[in-house]
């Protein structure tokens, strides 16, 4: 009998790249106006523009999001050890959303710029607030952890109807769609600062990375393999929610990702997180450059809310894998 | 080789956990049964060794150093622990799960070598489940899989094993298969390990050296030989039994 050898990265990672790629050729040519490419590449100016002002920038924020909220979701589903943890179980998205309907309330929204900020501030307050509601004595409880973010999402709801209630009907049109989640408008500026956070969260969660897969068998195991529990928990959750808390500030409410690429990848290759983080982040980011091309071609007058094309898409297929697994 | 507690009692309140306790594992290898009855402290026992939970008073110590001052994974290279009835949250091969035992042996950034799969694939071999490899966990029977987490334990070739009930479910040939690989563990191996069961005749039939707990504390640390009598068992059990001799050995039957 042969001894088993190391699984190889390689061959999933490249079939996963490729994916990638061609979501992303699908996401430059098609929307509104279809990319001649002819044209763009004689040097036609309004397809330049088009291409390089506003297609490019929303093609590449789509994917950086869908990468950010994958991350965020396997980090959290193996930490947890719960399949149905998402990115914004911890009342991230709910910190969020509430920082935005506050915002536009109080007609802070007119600023260009500010209800990304606010809703980052709302989103980090959120995570402050679960930590330290989930702390007891000298660790972080995972089920508290799971209960206090269900309840400040709760909480969160409640700001945000009292904001809408109160603010200007011809405001919450804005404010609606960011909630349904759009990448509409999508800048260089908002682009760098993803990949920037999606480079450096993907540093900080490799390191841990080796300590995190050793969760599978619960804490008291990894504790006794050496790994620094505590510490690896709070870093881990606090990189996931960070990250998710950036890509709600520039995309709104986007679901489904975060809870279903780590399912879907693991359908596909069974690894451990070392493995899933680079393929959930190359799956995520296909996913939603899928999504957000069909957001803006099924209908020619308006765009549709892109979250609700990621469920579209990625429930029959996690079904399809669920049904041929054993 | 001595691991060592002196006075550590370990206080989940309201008068449960483990009482100031004095033990000491010496240089040989030995198998120690850690019995008595449920909620005893054997558990919490075998934590406070495995460095899993720090004692709230008192001190563990492993080659005359405290346990706080060893660097995590530095103790976990030779010591390794097995709580009760570990399930994985996504589905693992084998091969997988004996290979993640050498965590502690990896850098940062570092995934298991080629010679971490040799280590894996030789723990499984003593474990005889090298047909086991490529398999998935959540195909396995009771039996195989506590093989399997016996060779993660092995993977890393400790010097001291500690098992929170690996009996525990298993039927009775699978007991008897499974008590005396740990017996061939200790002897093949040179590992001491130390396990809590319940199963008083199978424990004794192979151990050398049996620990009884009751009430948080330590009450009786001796041979099977002199545990396994009529009048201890009532003592620290609380129930009736009768020494029955046979293949050599005294075995306690119950009386009904």
């Amino acid at each position: 009998m042969t001894t088993p050898r190391p699984r190889r990265l390689a061959p999933p990672l490249a079939a996963f790249a490729l994916a990638l790629l061609v979501a992303l050729v699908l996401g430059v040519t098609f929307g509104a106006t279809s990319i001649e490419w002819r044209a763009l590449l004689s040097g036609d100016e309004t397809a330049q523009k088009i291409f390089f002002l506003i297609r490019l920038p929303r093609v590449l924020l789509a994917a950086l999001v869908g990468a950010t909220l994958a991350i965020a979701g396997v980090t959290f589903q193996t930490l947890l050890r719960n399949p149905l943890a998402d990115p914004f179980i911890l009342g991230v998205s709910g910190g969020a959303a509430a920082g935005a309907a506050i915002a536009t309330a109080t007609r802070l929204s007119l600023i260009p710029g500010a209800v990304p900020i606010v809703s980052f501030a709302g989103a980090i307050a959120a995570i402050g607030a679960v930590l330290v509601l989930a702390r007891r004595r000298d660790y972080t409880d995972p089920t508290r952890l799971l209960l206090s973010g269900l309840v400040l999402n709760a909480f969160f709801s409640a700001i945000i109807l009292i904001s809408f209630s109160l603010s200007r009907q011809s405001d919450l049109t804005a404010a609606l769609r960011w909630m349904m989640g759009s990448l509409f408008g999508a800048t260089w500026v908002e682009v760098s600062a993803m990949t920037l956070l999606l480079i450096v969260s993907l540093i900080v969660l490799a390191a841990i990375a080796n300590d995190v897969r050793m969760f599978v068998f619960g804490e008291d195991d990894a504790r006794s393999r050496g790994v620094n529990v505590e510490r690896v928990k709070l870093v881990g959750f606090i990189t996931a929610s960070i990250v998710t808390g950036a890509a709600v500030a520039v995309s709104g409410i986007i679901g489904f990702v975060g809870l279903l690429v780590p399912h879907i990848v693991r359908l596909i290759v069974r690894r451990d997180i070392r493995a899933l983080l680079p393929l959930c982040a190359i799956g995520g980011a296909t996913l939603l450059v899928l999504a957000d091309v069909l957001s803006r071609t099924l209908t020619p007058s308006a765009e549709l809310p892109v979250g609700a094309f990621t469920a579209l898409l990625g429930v029959p297929f996690f079904i399809s894998l669920l049904r041929k697994s054993r | 080789m001595t691991l060592t507690m002196r006075g550590a009692a370990y206080d989940y309140g309201e008068g449960r956990g483990l009482r100031a306790t004095d033990l000491t594992l010496a240089e040989s290898p030995q198998l120690v049964a850690l019995t008595g009855p449920n909620g005893s402290g054997k558990s919490t026992l075998l934590k406070l060794l495995a460095r899993v939970a720090t004692p709230s008073s008192g001190e563990v110590a492993f080659e005359g150093k405290r346990l706080r001052e060893w660097p995590a994974k530095e103790y976990a290279k030779r010591i390794a622990y097995l709580p009760q009835d570990p399930d994985p949250s996504f589905p693992m091969r084998a091969i997988d799960v004996v290979v993640s035992g050498r965590a502690p042996f990896l850098g940062r950034f570092e995934w298991e070598r080629d010679s971490d799969y040799d280590e894996a694939a030789r723990a499984l071999a003593t474990c005889d489940a090298a047909h086991l490899a490529e398999r998935y966990l959540d195909e396995m029977s009771g039996g195989e899989r506590k093989r399997v987490f016996l060779a993660r334990v092995l993977a890393a070739r400790p010097k001291v094993i500690l098992l929170d009930e690996p009996l525990a479910a298993l039927d009775v040939s699978h007991v008897q298969q499974f008590s005396s690989l740990l017996r061939e563990v200790v002897d093949s191996t040179g590992s001491s390990v130390v396990f809590a069961s319940h199963d008083l005749n199978w424990a004794a039939a192979y151990c050398d050296r049996m620990l009884v707990m009751q009430e948080g504390a330590v009450a009786l640390d001796a041979s099977p030989r002199e545990v396994m009598q009529p009048e201890v068992i009532r003592r620290l059990f609380g129930f009736d039994a009768e020494a029955v001799d046979a293949n050599g050995r005294t075995w306690l039957v119950p009386r009904v």
